[in-house]
């Protein structure tokens, strides 16, 4: 059986297939205008990886902010399972995760089955999601994905006061005035996202094994923070984490959970 | 269902066509906000009870420049209309002190100088006890004192006991709908039950018992879940938005059962009209599926959920706080707590009336069903 999962993000759209129960073909891309053409362009170039047709997909479905109204798609869920169940099935220990995403961040808790038994998620806040890691990243000149090895660079611990993202901004741009150094706003930015991530997961009661997905996971500033400040260590996924909707979506899919 | 189309047209307009034509007939119009301001004394006086609401609200910015931030979404759409002169067409409004961010609408309502011109604040006491009622009665009794004095009007005993057997005759209409819900196969989804309840309270009684009349009969046969459908209470203060309670049960619920206000809590109760009709109305008023603002009633509210989690067989409960509603905040908790002890799945939304971020709301109701699903399929097995 030749199974698909589409997670289409606020930022990232990123796609799945699984062949027999095992990943053929997996990709990333930035979003596109509209939901669809980035479910379509997605699909279209994982397909093409593992040498398929959109008509050999037996089963498709979505998820991610965009998964609604795809033609192509035989269900959708939501990204909560999916994170949950995507790294479940990559790793039966896994019992909590921790999905950081563009727009949202969430602690899922998962039972024997890989479904979701619990979970929280942010209000319409955007502190403690990628978004406003982006845009922190944007003020003090560098890029998202250098965010998280310049702040290791810190030696100096500054603080960020405001727990809002627009306040927060400020506060980077205060520190900019005063002629901080950028690793140690980096460090700033990531400890400050960092803390609204843990205030949320509190929410949940984290049992082992513990995993990091979504797009933040690739902070390394940020999951350094997080395991600080939560005493844990995140389990390491075989898979790139910020896959996991996608790939919790192919999952149910296949039905072979 | 072809009334139930009407109702919906209305519930979702701020004046309807009959108000206007009522209105342009000479009969007067009284809004009034809560459900502890007695329709009957207003009635009784000769005029059509209204609702307040928030429904087609022009947004919340002019409402803003008068409230600080913190206010509810529901006070701020509100407000806003008033401003935009979207309530000229009232005679009067009554508050209540139902809560603080209430209370500063009329304080800015009378501040801001704008229609309509009778404002009344009735304080409606937080206990239940005799002296309390007897409060609540001398109170009721200045109401119609002041709405008789500036709309020189009379209210009979007689005309008050006419009210209460046609309110009392809504109430049964509604309960009796309401309890149509119970039914394995649901004849009428949680906003549909909502669309009605917005119409009636902006309709002249007589039409509203019609109209209720014609719902009741159409349900017969009628069946609008599905089997996988879960069941759901919901449990909310100042909600309205029926587009809202759509999404809900498009991600695959059905709300059978609630504790908002524009639900149960408006029809919870009949007037018992024994002697003194005010008595008899402070009684009901006072005593009827109570609100948040009540005090030292929580477990009555808390036995209320779970008694409705039986009867209507709820498989989950949603609970929503408009943000910063300081009422909705301490009952959430109560809320969580309760069904914490019987292990019953809870969701809490939080969000602002007409506040859009469906895409987040969307996801958390989608992941909570499915993990409402999960764990009912882990227990059967
Ligand atoms: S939503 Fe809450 S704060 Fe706002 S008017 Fe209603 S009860 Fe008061």
């Amino acid at each position: 059986m030749i199974a698909a999962g589409c997670d289409i993000g606020s930022l990232t759209a990123k796609a799945v297939i699984i062949r027999d129960g095992s990943i053929v073909s997996k990709k990333i891309i930035r979003v596109k205008e509209t939901a669809l053409k980035s479910a379509e362009t997605v699909m279209s170039m994982v397909t093409s990886e593992a040498g398929l047709k959109m008509e050999d997909i037996d089963s498709c479905c979505t998820t991610g902010y965009g998964r609604y109204d795809i033609p192509f798609s035989d269900m959708n869920k939501s990204q909560i399972s999916c994170h949950g169940l995507g790294a479940f099935w990559l790793d039966r220990s896994i019992r909590t995760i921790i999905d950081i995403g563009g727009q949202d961040c969430k602690a899922v808790a998962v039972g024997e089955n890989g479904m979701v038994k619990d979970f929280i998620m942010n209000e319409k806040c955007a502190a403690g999601t990628g978004r406003s890691l982006e845009i922190l990243a944007k003020t003090i000149g560098i890029e998202l994905e250098e965010l998280g090895p310049v702040s290791l660079k810190s030696k100096k611990e500054v603080e960020l006061a405001n727990k809002c993202s627009i306040f927060m901004e400020l506060d980077v741009i205060q520190h900019l005035y005063n002629k901080t150094k950028i690793r140690d706003i980096a460090n700033a930015i990531n400890t400050a996202v960092a803390r609204r991530v843990v205030q949320l997961s509190k929410a949940v009661r984290l049992e082992n094994d513990i995993c990091i997905t979504g797009g933040v996971s690739k902070n390394i500033g940020v999951v350094n923070k997080l395991e600080e400040m939560l005493k844990i260590k995140f389990k390491q996924l075989p898979e790139d984490p910020q896959l996991m909707g996608a790939m919790g979506a192919a999952v149910f899919a296949a039905k072979i959970n | 269902m072809e009334i139930l189309k009407e109702l919906e047209t209305i519930a979702k307009q701020n004046v309807n066509t009959t108000l206007e034509s009522a209105r342009s007939n000479g009969k007067k119009i009284m809004g009034y906000f809560c459900s502890y301001v007695p329709e009957e004394v207003i009635h009784a006086a000769g005029f059509i009870p209204y609702r307040m609401r928030a429904v087609e609200s022009p947004g919340t910015s002019l409402g803003d420049t008068y409230f600080a931030p913190s206010i509810c979404s529901f006070v701020r759409h509100c407000f806003s209309k008033a401003l935009n002169g979207d309530f000229d067409f009232l005679d009067g409004v009554i508050f209540m002190n139902g809560c603080d961010h209430n209370r500063r609408m009329h304080d800015n309502w009378r501040y801001a100088k704008i229609k309509p011109e009778f404002l009344y604040m009735l304080p409606v006491p937080h206990v239940v006890s005799d002296a309390s009622t007897q409060k609540y009665m001398n109170e009721i009794k200045k109401l119609a004192r002041a709405m008789e004095t500036e709309f020189d009007v009379t209210i009979t005993a007689r005309a008050l006991e006419d009210a209460i057997i046609l309110y009392n005759k809504k109430r049964d209409l509604l309960t009796r709908i309401y309890e149509n819900r119970k039914k394995k196969e649901v004849p009428i989804k949680g906003s549909e039950f909502l669309s009605i309840m917005l119409a009636i309270t902006a309709l002249p009684i007589d039409i509203a018992i019609e109209k209720l009349e014609l719902v009741l009969k159409g349900l017969e046969g009628r069946v609008v879940s599905s089997d996988d459908d879960l069941r759901l209470f919901m449990a909310a203060v100042c909600t309205e938005e029926i587009e809202h309670m759509e999404l809900i049960e498009n991600s695959g619920g059905i709300v059978v059962a609630d504790k908002i206000c524009l639900g149960r809590s408006h029809f919870h109760t009949l007037v018992e009209l024994k002697d003194d009709p005010i008595r008899a109305i402070a009684k009901r008023y006072l005593t009827h599926l109570s609100c948040p603002r009540m005090m030292d009633d929580m477990r009555r509210r808390m036995a209320y959920m779970h008694d409705e989690i039986k009867e209507y067989n709820v498989d989950a409960i949603i609970v929503e706080k408009l943000e910063f509603c300081t009422l909705m905040a301490g009952e959430t908790f109560l809320y969580k707590n309760e069904a914490g002890k019987i292990d019953f799945p809870i969701l809490s939304l939080d969000r602002e009336l007409f506040g859009g971020g469906t895409g987040q709301i969307k996801t958390r109701v989608q992941a909570f069903f499915e993990q409402v699903r999960n764990i009912k399929e882990m227990s059967q097995n």
